[in-house]
């Protein structure tokens, strides 16, 4: 195989890891940055949009397609309910006290996950073939090409809605200034709903699409967070396009440095840039000044 | 040191001799092998739970990196008795002391930061420690730890030799180190750096306007907090006899923040009694691992958003000598 064809295989594995990342992480920072939460439970909408899925599909029998938008539902009407009964009570609370609610959360989550779906690791049956598609040297299958589209198109979808729609103005009118915006007669409860909603929607939508080749299993929550994490401060704490444009870096990062160093040292260097960021350029990598 | 708060009452001397004397009289009653475990554990936890009040109690900031010194502190006295056959009366001091030279470098550069930042960054620093036990194979060995951790005999010149690796003997060892560990953070706490962490955590710019660096008093409960993280991760490496990057995993900052929240943090009592509970506890409901934790961490989410003074410190409190007590 030569060289450029492994180089671009890394590269497009990186590339599909990359969405996933962003989509997730739009949520985190979008939650950090309009409620001001350092979500820790935020990977376990992505667990859980993942399991939705396998057990609407393998269980439930109901048609693939159709499976991921439902799921993706479940995990928003959870969303809601979490956001109605714990963090509307927290708006303005201590840093102390709304992390430890999400990492309370988030035990929470996982070990309900355990209780009901048991700790072996599943993966999502799909109805499309197996075999490898090629394209000058560079292997891939039609459910990686089917994810990479859908988590593409829903990234794009979340920019237009962030930036077009009068909610989305509003939104980030709460990020920049939560009194002025509320003078302005934007309701701030509501506002923190759809940014929480919105947010666990678009990672659930990570989980279920990735769990076609990722093993869906109760831990890969916190696996996510951390993740989110990395790539919200790259991207800087509160920017959406930081988010997306710091998704993909990781995940391409991640995909070559996976086939060019240690596997096992990789995720080292997402941590250390975090702890550099956090404190010389707290607003990520990409803002000037 | 004068201290004006602790005015002792004949009452409250004679209840702090009365509950010591049931500590150490304990193995004379309990021959029960699992229920010496458990105690042996729970004092374990105390220290731990102790060092992390210090740091999310006393001067307010939520440190995730607890785990990982006590991890640390495990990995540092392993080392030291694997490469260098040191025993724990040589590893438990030097845990406590490197541990806390990292957690002072660290601090020199994350204290500065406040509030998500901060937390984010103690997170990263306990994800960075697990990598480097896991990758680091040439020292660590990696997922296959450090194997065959022994408790050292006691020497006692005149006397000889006393074996303390017995369930017994050993919990004499944890019990001492738990006593005097509560004994430092009394002291500490009752001293007038106690009331500097009050005041940094209850309103950093009034505390730095009088002069009162919220760096320096975070760093002490920073470094004070990690040592005896580190002490804890020795004695239960060379309990347990064996260290592993499993230490590093995130669950155990979970149970040590439920231990000091239930508790009660900012109280020196809630922290202890919270580390003896959730010790015990989870063994009681051993059958139904997961349950548990679904339970704690409602339990845990209930407690932050309605009771942040803790549960069992609050309904004990009636009963502790007022010097124990949370100062305003």
């Amino acid at each position: 195989m030569p060289e450029l064809a492994i180089f671009g295989q890394h590269l497009l594995n990186g590339l599909l890891i990359g969405c996933a990342y962003a989509l997730i992480a739009i949520g985190l920072t979008m939650i950090f940055g309009v409620m001001n939460i350092a979500n820790f439970a935020h990977g376990e909408f992505y667990m859980i949009g993942a399991f939705a899925t396998f057990y609407l599909v393998s269980l439930l029998k109901v048609n693939y397609f159709l499976a991921l938008p439902l799921a993706v539902v479940i995990v928003l009407v959870l969303a809601i309910v979490i956001q109605q009964v714990i963090f509307k009570r927290l708006r303005d609370a201590p840093v102390m006290t709304t992390t430890l609610v999400t990492i309370g959360l988030s035990l929470l989550l996982e070990h309900l996950a355990h209780l009901l779906w048991g700790p072996q690791p599943q993966t999502i049956p799909n109805p499309f073939p197996t075999a490898p598609l090629s394209f000058a040297g560079i292997y891939t299958t039609p459910l990686y090409l089917f994810a990479m589209l859908v988590t593409a198109a829903l990234i794009v979808i979340g920019h237009v809605l962030i930036q077009r729609t009068r909610m989305g103005k509003a939104m980030r009118a709460t990020f920049q200034n939560k009194e002025a915006a509320a003078l302005v007669g934007i309701r701030i409860d509501s506002i923190y709903l759809y940014a929480f909603g919105f947010g666990a929607a678009l990672a659930a939508a990570a989980g279920a699409v990735l769990g076609g080749f990722i093993p869906v299993e109760p831990t890969m929550g916190g696996v996510a967070t951390l993740k989110a994490f990395v790539v919200v401060i790259l991207g800087g704490m509160g920017s959406f396009v930081g988010a997306i444009v710091g998704g993909l870096l990781l995940g391409l990062a991640e995909g070559l440095g996976a086939g060019y160093m240690s596997s096992g040292w990789k995720d080292a260097i997402g941590f250390v840039a975090v702890i550099l960021l956090l404190l010389f350029r707290p607003d990520g990598l990409f803002k000037r000044g | 040191m004068a201290d004006t708060h602790s005015r002792r009452s004949p009452l409250a001397t004679a209840a702090t001799a009365a509950v010591l004397l049931a500590l150490f009289a304990l193995p004379q009653v309990v021959h029960n092998e699992y229920l010496l475990h458990l105690c042996i554990v729970s004092a374990i936890f105390v220290i731990i739970a102790l060092g992390l009040n210090l740091i999310v109690g006393y001067v307010g900031q939520l440190s995730l990196a607890h785990a990982a010194f006590f991890a640390l502190g495990a990995y540092v006295s392993g080392l030291l008795f694997i490469k260098f056959k040191w025993s724990m009366w040589i590893g438990l001091p030097a845990a406590a002391v490197i541990t806390g030279l990292i957690a002072f470098a660290l601090g020199w550069v994350i204290l500065r930061v406040r509030g998500h930042r901060f937390v984010i960054i103690t997170v990263a620093f306990a994800e960075i420690m697990k990598l480097v036990a896991t990758n680091w194979i040439d020292v660590t060995r990696g997922f296959m730890g450090l194997p065959g951790l022994t408790i050292p005999a006691l020497y006692i010149p005149g006397i000889g030799a006393i074996d303390l690796s017995s369930k017994e003997r050993f919990y004499y060892v944890a019990l001492t180190a738990a006593i005097i560990t509560f004994w430092l953070c009394a002291k500490l706490v009752g001293s007038s750096i106690g009331r500097a962490f009050v005041l940094v955590r209850e309103n950093e710019v009034l505390a730095e306007s009088l002069g009162i660096s919220a760096f320096r008093y975070c760093m002490i409960a920073f470094v004070a907090g990690a040592a005896m993280a580190g002490a804890a991760g020795s004695l239960y490496g060379h309990y347990v006899g064996f260290v592993s990057p499993d230490l590093f995993n995130f669950s155990y900052i979970t149970i040590m923040l439920i231990m000091v929240i239930l508790g009660g943090k900012g109280t020196l009592l809630g922290p202890v009694l919270g580390a003896v509970i959730f010790t015990f506890l989870p063994e009681l409901l051993r059958e139904a691992s997961h349950y548990r934790m679904v339970i704690f961490a409602t339990i845990l989410i209930l407690a932050t958003m309605f009771m942040p003074r803790g549960i069992i410190f609050p309904l004990v409190e009636h009963l502790v000598p007022k010097r124990w007590r949370n100062k305003p």
